[in-house]
């Protein structure tokens, strides 16, 4: 096979060779989205195409955006936490528990040990679902429907888990300021085991079929690739750039919650093609069923305990007796129709979510509305370097990349 | 001025003393407020600087204090992040309402880009030497910039597009 | 502590057979059968491996903790337990709750609601509203196959919404059980 037919766009033009060269004829521009089949996700390409070849590429979002600021800081800061559910409609928990800690750090509040821990587990599982999406989804756009259904059955197990934890599938609304909305089932470790077994098992099958399928390869290996200076100055984080060699990771670097106690790995690659991105969010996943197997350990050592600080300014009173103790019940009411007054201030809380650093940004003034919650969205600084990595790669290769960047609509839009 | 601690700010107030205007730590989080005409300078430096070394600015955003009576009514806030030392600084920049405009971080770090779009489109604020400064997240006929304190929740915009 | 990196592992270079594509299909083609052959054997023998429910005809059971479409728990007489204090109005994040208050002359009850609606289609499952309650009059059912013909159909009236207690229990029992670990004597952790 002549290696000179597979020339790129950016080779022919500076080819030396007549026959090589470019025959100037026109560009295409080619519309791809809003709602394109190949994408998960609502976004719009728009293509300048030489050939198969890219010359150009504008992205244009915003077609998920729901105003979410502006709906946050209309409502009290409890009031938040069901629209965080709807950033990241994988990973839910992630985007509740930032929230959080950002309203935590705020207050100066501490969590209890056991609420910490199944706030850990939450979000381990979200992250589980998150990369079991993201690779199902990249196999099915490349057209390989079984290890698709693999990754979907796994995922399916995955949300089993996290209903019988917070009660939903996927809009959890599970994270609380100052713990989590109730303590784990009785007989959830047992589940957990369960269906971690199982999760592992598909997982071998997923590997089986896709990891060294030469199909697989030959479109993922070398497309999408960025240095990671480039990289980093877009402000890119998570699986792409660990995937190009940079270990970075918010877990590891700045621990929050119990992740300095815990015991895992930070998977890297050394190209920082998509393949690499593959194998790093598949890594990822080992090592995220390693911490949720851990964290069961530590819960069941632990012994029931209470799941939220006793804070009155966040804590609304125990049920039982609102029911029939004056006090308790003024004190709800109190805390329903004014929320939590959170202390004038700053702060940014970050952690790591399944695409990159997830931070929230929170101005106070002393009030119970917040004056601004922002969303650092790792989604859309991830997007943004996109038309970098894809210039002079062929069409095709838009499939994969915008697969393992990992877009999601409701995150990145807002 | 206090550094509290954090020598990326330390090194700031030692070669651009002069143009911050004030500095807090609050929850840990050493913060800059920063004249704006010396954004530019600052930012480069806290690039270059190896004691700061900040290669990436994770996010930037606006806020509207039209409520607190800020003056100046909004600022800009950037939040940056070294890879190399792990740490973290915010630098905030006033802007007046009768004059909104920014220079651009683009040349510092190009992920700026989109950020900066968006909060041109949210609160419409410009930022000068911008090379594109379009909408991001709403469409180009969309009237006002939704996340001003000003514009009301329940505004409704006229719609656009094919007949429907 | 030091980040402990790990290299992940790439199929840099394809072996001979691997590049020749066959063994890869027969592969993925035996892991696919390996899968039909289980939940074939699972079928006939009724020990069911595979993983599609059909529905409706089959239903999985939700979790003890489910939260379904809110509903107004009624009282024998058939009365809403709600006593319209509007907590719930004011904890719900989407303002889908309409309440409006009246008086029950004759009763023991001093206010009841007149009106009272929840617009499904904007609900969204949150739980906020439960968990404001002080009443526990309003909780979240496991119902959450709502589908209407109009929109208008999805603004659901106090009448649609009432359920007697008994069809709640599990609901209930889940509440309760959370509420007396809340007021279980703290700091054992
Ligand atoms: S579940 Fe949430 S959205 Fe629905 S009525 Fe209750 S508080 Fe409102
Ligand atoms: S909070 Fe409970 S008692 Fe009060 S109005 Fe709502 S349902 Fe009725």
């Amino acid at each position: 096979m002549a290696e000179d037919q597979w020339l790129t766009y950016r080779e022919r033009e500076t080819s030396d060779d007549d026959f090589d060269r470019d025959l100037h004829t026109e560009h295409q521009i080619l519309n791809m989205g809003p709602s394109h089949p190949a994408t998960h996700g609502t976004v719009k390409f728009l293509i300048e195409l030489d050939g198969e070849s890219i010359v150009d590429l504008d992205i244009q979002v915003g077609y998920l955006h729901r105003g979410f600021e502006k709906e946050c800081e209309s409502g009290s800061w409890y009031q938040c936490i069901p629209y965080t559910d709807r950033l990241n409609y994988n990973s839910a928990i992630l985007a509740n528990l930032g929230f959080c800690l950002g309203v935590e750090k705020l207050l100066g509040l501490e969590t209890p040990e056991r609420c910490q821990w199944q706030r850990v587990m939450g979000s381990e599982l979200s992250r589980l679902a998150d990369h079991l999406t993201r690779c199902g989804a990249a196999c099915l756009e490349l057209a390989a429907m079984t290890p698709f259904l693999y990754g979907i059955q796994a995922r399916e197990l995955t949300w089993d888990l996290t209903e019988a934890l917070c009660g939903a599938r996927v809009t959890t609304n599970y994270i609380r300021i100052g713990g989590v909305k109730h303590d784990m089932p009785a007989g959830f470790p047992e589940q957990c085991r369960d269906h971690i077994a199982r999760i592992r098992e598909l997982l071998k099958d997923f590997d089986a079929v896709i990891t060294a399928n030469r199909i697989f390869i030959d479109r993922m290996r070398g497309t999408g690739v960025l240095d990671k200076e480039r990289l980093i100055a877009f402000g890119v984080t998570g699986p792409l750039l660990r995937a190009a060699g940079v270990p970075l990771d918010v877990r590891k670097d700045e621990p929050y919650l119990t992740y300095a106690e815990l015991d895992f790995d930070v998977p890297v690659g050394e190209v920082g093609d998509n393949y690499d991105r593959y194998l790093v969010c598949v890594e990822e996943m080992h090592q995220s069923l390693r911490i949720i197997e851990q964290c069961l350990e530590r819960l069941e050592k632990l012994g029931p305990g209470p799941v939220n600080v006793l804070d009155p300014r966040v804590r609304w009173p125990a049920k039982g007796r609102v029911f029939n103790h004056m006090e308790e019940l003024i004190q709800q009411f109190k805390a329903v129709t004014e929320g939590p007054m959170v202390p004038a201030g700053e702060a940014y809380s970050v952690v790591e979510s399944a695409n990159g650093e997830l931070g929230f940004y929170l101005v106070s003034d002393g009030s119970a509305v917040p004056v601004k919650v922002r969303c650092r969205p790792p989604s859309l600084l991830n997007l943004q370097p996109m038309p970098e990595m894809l210039k002079g790669c062929l069409l095709a290769d838009i499939i994969p990349t915008f697969d393992f960047v990992n877009m999601i609509g409701g995150e990145c839009d807002r | 001025m206090e550094d509290f601690g954090s020598a990326a700010l330390r090194r700031l107030l030692d070669a651009h003393g002069d143009a911050v205007t004030a500095t807090h730590a609050q929850h840990g989080d050493a913060t800059a407020v920063v004249e704006r005409a010396r954004l530019p300078d600052a930012l480069h430096f806290l690039r270059d600087d190896p004691e700061c070394a900040f290669q990436m600015l994770t996010d930037l955003c606006a806020v509207d204090h039209l409520e607190q009576d800020g003056n100046p009514r909004f600022e800009v806030v950037y939040h940056l992040y070294s890879l190399e030392k792990n740490h973290r600084l915010r630098v905030k920049v006033g802007v007046p309402e009768d004059d909104c405009t920014v220079p651009s971080a683009i040349p510092v770090w190009p992920g700026a880009n989109w950020l900066e779009r968006e909060v041109w489109d949210l609160y419409g604020i410009r930022f000068d030497g911008h090379p594109d400064l379009r909408r991001l997240l709403l469409y180009e006929e969309f009237e006002g910039h939704p996340l001003r304190k000003d514009y009301a929740k329940e505004r409704r915009q006229p719609l656009v597009g094919p007949e429907n | 502590m030091p980040v402990r990196v790990v290299k992940v592992k790439r199929h840099e270079n394809l072996g001979f057979l691997e590049r020749l594509y066959v063994p890869m299909i027969v592969k993925g083609f035996a892991t696919a059968s390996r899968h039909f052959f289980r939940n074939m054997r699972g079928f006939i023998t009724g020990d069911r491996t595979d993983f599609v429910v059909q529905y409706p005809e089959e239903r999985v059971d939700y979790a003890d903790a489910f939260r379904g479409m809110p509903v107004l728990v009624a009282l024998d007489n058939g009365q809403p337990k709600c006593v319209a204090c509007g907590l719930c109005e004011f904890a719900c994040p989407t303002d889908c709750i309409s309440i409006l208050p009246g008086e029950l002359a004759g009763s023991g009850i001093e206010r009841y609601p007149e009106v009272f609606d929840i617009d499904m289609s904007r609900c969204m499952f949150c739980g906020l509203c439960e968990e404001a309650c002080p009443e526990e009059a309003i909780v979240l059912s496991r119902e959450c196959e709502i589908s209407t013909y109009e929109r208008g159909a999805m603004n659901f009236h106090k009448e649609q919404l009432l359920v007697p207690e008994h069809l709640l229990k599990r609901r209930l029992d889940f509440l309760r059980a959370e509420y007396d670990r809340q007021s279980a004597p703290a700091g054992k952790s």
